[in-house]
This record gives structure tokens, C-alpha cells and sequence, in this order.
């Protein structure tokens, strides 16, 4: 009787436990396919704003690589493509995507062409300098750093999201 | 700088930074030259505004110097010295004139500025991308012709 007890008992845990698990594995399952059905709707909400650049977080070294790619804009009468410059890098274990936009008047600056500099951004326009990580050289007319996008890495692949002023 | 009222608030207040003042020479027809001249009107746009993006500290883009096709050199040349005359009055000292009509090419223009002609091709089937890079292509080429000049 005790043993039948037991055995039963046994079996009632064994129930229970493997209806956890099975609870645990049928979660399992079920949260990715809840995932996808919600991310259309989070992707609209915000992540939208983000665009990859086809660059892999592996491809990002400390020499700055010029990104191309292009954004949707809505101005409100039609939506029209816009194309965007990064300069991508690799600061400390951060990832760095500057605007190429100089911060003195606006002229698009480049890595490593002035001869005197070569390790410094430049700017043809009226000779702003800007250190590897942005930072604008006293002396030239830039009196901030270059701009950041907000960087975000999915799936190993780099993602560029809005410009934000620093400094 | 562009032909907008925010460019030219920025522009008063940094006049000295503005020295080069572009110009896009852009023929006009109707009939059966209309197709050839809208070409020529958007690839030589898309030039200049591409000119205009990478150096709009230092540049100012002036709105196209129109005239119809049948208009004669001498005459062109003419209106467009009074435009550069006008502008050079303004402080401008260096001037870039931007075509893709091939007539240009007789013109003296040497004591006007700096006048370069670029041969059209259609941007019309390409996607933002391609046309990006085509156009950057041939810009290298007018770049130099620019930027030698300042210092
Ligand atoms: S716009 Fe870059 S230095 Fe003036």
C-alpha cells in the first residue's frame, strides 16, 4: 500500500515535473514566435530609425573606413531617398560612427588627405582639423567635435541610427 | 550655401568664409532639343549640388544661368560677365561655371573664371546609389579645378 502510494506519488511528480518542462519548452517555443508576431509593430515604433551600413562589427578597425547608404525622408509632401556618409571606428571596444559634416560651416570632410596630417580628418573648405576620434583641433575654425550616430550592432552587422551634437 | 533664406542668413554672417560662387550654364528648348536640354539641366543640377553638399562652407550655389539655345555666344557671354560682375562686387572671388552643352567650349571665358564642361548622360534608370557614385565620378574630376585655387 505504501509502495503503491509511493509509486503513485512518484508518478504525480513526475507528472508535474514534466508538465514544468514541458511548460518551460512549450515557453521556449512560443517566445520567439510571440517575438515575430510583435516585432513588425516594435520595428515601426523605433527601430525603424536604425539602417544598416553592410558593414560587419569584425570590419571596423582603428583606421576610420568611409560608410555609404541611404535613409527614407518624409518631408511631409512625398518620401524621398537621402544619401549618408559615416566615417566607422574603432575607439577602446566602442564603435564610433562620425558625420562626415565639418562643425565649422558644413563642408564634408575626409581621413587622411592632408599630406601634413595623415592621421587627422580634414577639412578642404578652410583647413578644419579633427583628431581620429572627432575632436576638433584648437587653432582651425571647427569649434566642436564632429557629430556621433547612435551605433547599434545586430547580429554582428553595424546599424547607424540619428545624429547626436557632442561637446 | 544654396539659393534658400537659411543659406543666405548663414551667408551674411559668414561672408568671409564664402569666397567661391558656382554657377550651372543651362540651356533651354523646346520641341525636339527639349529631351536633349532637360538632360543636360539634370545631370549638370545633380553636379552641382553634389559640388555644393561636400563644399557648402565655401561655396555658394547660385541659381542656373539660363538661356535659349538659340542665343548667341557673344550675347551669353555678355549677361553672364554682368553676372560675375556682380557678384565679384559682392565679395565672390572665385567663379565656376558648370555645363554640359558642348557650345561652352568656344567661349572665352578665361578672364569669367574657371568653366568646365562635362558631357551628359542620363540618370534617369538608376537607383540612388548608382547615380551617387556616377555623379561623384565625374565631379572628381571639376574638384581640383576648385580647390586649387583657395589656400
Ligand atoms: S567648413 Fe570646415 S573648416 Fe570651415
Amino acid at each position: 500500500m505504501s509502495e503503491k502510494n509511493h509509486r503513485v506519488s512518484r508518478r504525480q511528480f513526475l507528472t508535474y515535473t514534466l508538465t514544468g518542462v514541458g511548460g518551460f519548452m512549450a515557453a521556449g517555443m512560443l517566445a520567439p514566435m510571440v517575438r515575430m508576431a510583435l516585432d513588425p509593430a516594435l520595428e515601426a515604433a523605433g527601430d525603424s530609425e536604425f539602417v544598416s551600413v553592410g558593414l560587419s562589427e569584425d570590419e571596423v578597425s582603428e583606421e576610420p573606413q568611409r560608410v555609404d547608404f541611404s535613409i527614407e525622408l518624409d518631408d511631409g509632401w512625398y518620401s524621398s531617398e537621402q544619401s549618408r556618409s559615416a566615417w566607422v571606428l574603432r575607439e577602446g571596444n566602442e564603435i564610433l560612427a562620425l558625420s562626415p559634416i565639418c562643425t565649422h560651416l558644413g563642408c564634408t570632410v575626409n581621413w587622411g588627405t592632408n599630406e601634413e596630417n595623415p592621421e587627422e580628418f580634414f577639412c578642404p573648405c578652410h583647413f578644419g582639423r579633427f583628431e581620429r576620434d572627432g575632436t576638433n583641433i584648437p587653432g582651425t575654425p571647427p569649434t566642436r567635435p564632429l557629430d556621433v550616430y547612435e551605433v547599434e550592432v545586430r547580429d554582428g552587422m553595424i546599424y547607424l541610427g540619428q545624429i547626436n551634437q557632442r561637446g | 550655401m544654396r539659393w534658400n533664406e537659411n543659406d543666405a542668413k548663414t551667408y551674411q554672417s559668414a561672408k568671409e568664409y564664402v569666397d567661391t560662387a558656382i554657377i550651372p550654364l543651362l540651356p533651354v528648348a523646346g520641341g525636339k532639343e527639349q529631351e536633349e536640354a532637360v538632360r543636360m539641366g539634370e545631370f549638370t543640377s545633380y553636379l552641382t549640388d553634389f559640388l555644393e553638399r561636400q563644399y557648402t562652407g565655401r561655396v555658394y550655389l547660385l541659381p542656373p544661368f539660363t538661356y535659349l539655345k538659340e542665343e548667341s555666344t557673344e550675347d551669353r557671354l555678355e549677361r553672364l560677365k554682368t553676372w560675375t560682375e556682380h557678384f565679384k562686387n559682392q565679395g565672390f572671388s572665385h567663379f565656376l561655371y558648370v555645363t554640359s552643352d558642348s557650345r561652352w567650349r568656344q567661349a572665352d571665358a578665361r578672364d569669367l573664371g574657371e568653366l568646365v564642361w562635362i558631357p551628359a548622360f542620363s540618370l534617369a534608370e538608376m537607383d540612388t546609389n548608382k547615380r551617387q557614385q556616377s555623379i561623384e565620378q565625374q565631379a572628381q574630376q571639376i574638384i581640383p579645378l576648385m580647390t586649387e585655387k583657395w589656400s
